[in-house]
């Protein structure tokens, strides 16, 4: 426990955690201040006025909409027949379906203005922030570890601590609690600054149970997946011993590794190639399920289709982050530190 | 009381690719006594800091068996770690936490108090440099502040690899106080590595010298000495020409001392006269007299530990040559009988370079 308390304080202590932390909530500030200044509950009085009066303008040129408006047989030529027959149009006046035939314009087309909606726009936005506060918290931890190693930190600590285990795992229990209580604390404050910016110049409706029923599951997952990828990153160091190699490690693979590893199942006509991808899992895991369509088969009247849930995505992810940590346990295990 | 440190058949070896496997450690054995302060020594790549990387559970071994206050190690090194304080070669820290951080994140991990750390930081003399971070510490600062981490438990056996290694003068005298007073007053078992001679033959009670991963000799420090390198009488004349005749006098004289001691051997070096296995320097005064020949200043070369370690290993300068890594001596492979305290047991085999 002590041990574990000096790992909290020695992460804590770090001056890149301070950087990292002020960095990512400047980051949340930053996003929550780009929807306060675009969102706007609708346009004024007077902008309305004038773009109305432009779209007056516009549309006196529109002299198709004039006539139809004016010739009652308008419509009637050849090339309108299909107009009468559309039960689209039914009930609707001359002006209304002259306007949707010919197009005039509105006020509202000449007028560009965005009304931001938290209920629809924010679970993409929360998650997103958990995923680059993962990201941080996995370097964090990575270059806590590694740097652990290069400067010679580690035979020390050994020689205070010789079970291996309770060192790694105080490492990686700390790393993973400060992972956890990072994320929280950025999606909070996220969600409340995003929440100020709706109430202030969006919209907050909608947040009812059945909202807090379909995402509070989706922020759980990717909170964890979070902490999965501190997890991993924590255990590539110890393998590598280096901070960059487990950077570069996982960075290669998801940008260079996954597309080639994409192009290969491609090259191979593999069905639902895009399983082999780890974005695809790391969707699946965080929306619920993701489907997969295999057009393969040109003939045929439906696409082949493959589910992916959440439990399944959840397995291989977690399976690919305990093996790492179980390969860095045993690589500690056996090392020679010196 | 039964040795605080048993090693004994310690094996370690390195496999190098396309090369032999090398045997850093070849079967080493070492006994260290409770409460004295006992010196480690050996030529550059002996395999000291092997060894005590290997008593310290910070690297695997191939062989042999070690025990530190009776209980064997690595296996049970969890229980009495809490006891050990140790410093291994050129220790290293994360730079950009201060040294006091450094050891008060130590100290918390093991349930050590805040108020230790001031003391172990005002003990080796970093209190004023204690909140500045490691990074702009000079090698002795680095020292002094892996010292204080050793001495931070309130160790009962405190391991030290080469620990003067880079201390100023007052920073080396004030180590050895300190040791002494751990060892002596505080009960505090010391084992050191070091290469400053002078000062392991000043500090040190017993010590262990060893070579190519094997013990060459062990015992009381000044049993060691005593036992090696044949005492030497310096002798100056007035007159530089009556050198050769004092020299056959000397050897025509040592025909009627006791067969069973060593012959007396005179020889002339430049305007000295070096005179060996003179069973007293009033012997040479009063043969030289009787010969005629007067003697301007006669001086007993005092054997160091010195001479004796490079006569040990095999490590002597030869004029022309540096002696390579892993020219000292070998040892043959049956280990050397059974060594008591204060006795001293020698089995030395040379062996020229091995190439
Ligand atoms: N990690 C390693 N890999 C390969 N060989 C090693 C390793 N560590 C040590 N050795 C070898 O083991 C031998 C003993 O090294 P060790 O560091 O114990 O010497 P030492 O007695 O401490 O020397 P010094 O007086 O220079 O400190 C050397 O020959 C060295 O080359
Ligand atoms: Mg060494």
């Amino acid at each position: 426990m002590n041990l574990f308390k000096a790992e909290l304080r020695r992460l804590a202590r770090r001056r890149l955690s301070l950087i990292f932390g002020i960095i990512a909530a400047a980051g949340v500030l930053v996003l929550a201040g780009v929807f306060w200044f675009t969102s706007s509950k609708g346009p004024t009085e007077e902008a309305l006025a004038e773009a109305q009066a432009e779209a007056d303008r516009m549309n006196d040129e529109n002299f198709e909409y004039e006539q139809c408006i004016e010739d009652e047989a308008y419509l009637d030529q050849p090339d309108y027949e299909w107009v009468e027959s559309d039960p689209y149009y039914e009930g609707m006046t001359r002006e209304e379906v002259c306007a949707d035939v010919f197009g005039v314009w509105t006020a509202e087309d000449l007028i560009w203005t965005y009304t931001f909606d938290f209920a629809e726009e924010s679970p993409l936005l929360l998650i997103g922030v958990a995923i680059i506060a993962g990201l941080v918290m996995m370097m964090l931890a990575s270059s806590a570890i590694g740097a652990e190693w290069s400067s010679g930190g580690m035979a020390n600590l050994l020689l205070w601590h010789p079970n291996r285990m309770r060192v790694w795992g105080a490492k990686l229990g700390a790393a993973a609690a400060v992972c956890a209580a990072a994320v929280l604390a950025l999606m909070l404050l996220a969600f409340g600054l995003l929440y100020v910016a709706g109430a202030a110049r969006g919209d907050v409706s909608g947040l009812d149970a059945a909202w807090w029923d379909e995402n509070l599951p989706k922020f759980a997952r990717a909170a964890l997946l979070s902490v999965g990828m501190t997890v991993l990153g924590a255990s590539l160091a110890m393998l590598g011993r280096h901070t960059a190699i487990s950077g570069g490690i996982i960075a290669g693979y998801l940008i260079v590794g996954d597309m080639l590893v994409r192009i290969a199942a491609l090259a191979l006509q593999m069905p639902f190639s895009e399983r082999l991808s780890l974005y695809t899992w790391v969707t699946a895991w965080i929306d619920g399920r993701t489907e997969l369509y295999d057009w393969t088969d040109l003939y045929a009247d439906n696409a082949e289709v493959m589910v992916i849930t959440a439990s399944e995505a959840g397995v291989l992810l977690g399976g690919i982050v305990l093996g790492f940590a179980a390969l860095a346990t045993w690589a500690f295990q056996r090392r020679d530190v010196s | 009381m039964p040795p605080i440190i048993e090693i004994s058949g310690l094996r370690k070896t390195y496999s190098r690719a396309f090369r032999q496997p090398h045997h850093a450690l070849d079967g080493l054995d070492l006994e260290v006594a409770a409460g004295q302060v006992h010196g480690f020594l050996g030529p550059n790549g002996s395999g000291k800091t092997t060894t005590l990387r290997a008593l310290l559970g910070l690297i695997r071994v191939d062989g042999g068996t070690m025990r530190i206050f009776g209980e064997e190690v690595p296996r049970r090194l969890p229980e009495v770690v809490a006891k050990i304080g140790a410093v291994v070669e050129s220790p290293q820290f994360f730079k950009h936490f201060s040294g006091r951080l450094t050891l008060q994140l130590l100290a918390e991990s093991a349930g050590v108090s805040k108020a230790r750390v001031e003391e172990v930081l005002e003990q080796v003399g970093l209190r004023d440099a204690a909140k500045a971070s490691v990074k702009g510490y000079s090698l002795g600062m680095r020292q002094r502040l892996a010292v204080a981490q050793a001495l931070l438990k309130q160790p009962q056996l405190l391991i030290l690899d080469e620990p003067a290694n880079g201390l100023d003068p007052a920073g080396i005298h004030h180590m050895r106080e300190l040791l002494q007073w751990l060892a002596h007053s505080q009960g505090v078992t010391v084992v050191v590595s070091s290469h400053l001679l002078s000062e392991v033959q000043q500090l040190c009670d017993s010590m262990t010298i060893v070579s190519r991963g094997r013990r060459i000799v062990d015992g009381g420090v000044a049993d060691i000495i005593a036992g090696h390198g044949d005492s030497s009488l310096t002798v100056r004349f007035p007159d530089a020409a009556s050198l050769p005749e004092a020299a056959e006098a000397l050897t025509a004289a040592s025909g009627s001392l006791d067969a069973a001691k060593s012959a007396v051997t005179a020889s002339v070096d430049r305007d000295r006269l070096v005179v060996r296995g003179a069973p007293e320097p009033s012997w040479v005064t009063k043969t030289l007299a009787d010969a005629g020949i007067y003697l301007s200043e006669l001086r007993t070369e005092v054997k160091n530990l010195e001479s004796v370690f490079l006569e040990l290993t095999g490590t002597a300068p030869v004029p022309g040559r540096t002696v390579q890594i892993g020219e000292s001596v070998v040892v043959p492979q049956t280990a050397p009988a059974e060594v008591s305290v204060g006795d001293v047991s020698v089995v030395v085999e040379s062996e020229g370079a091995e190439r």
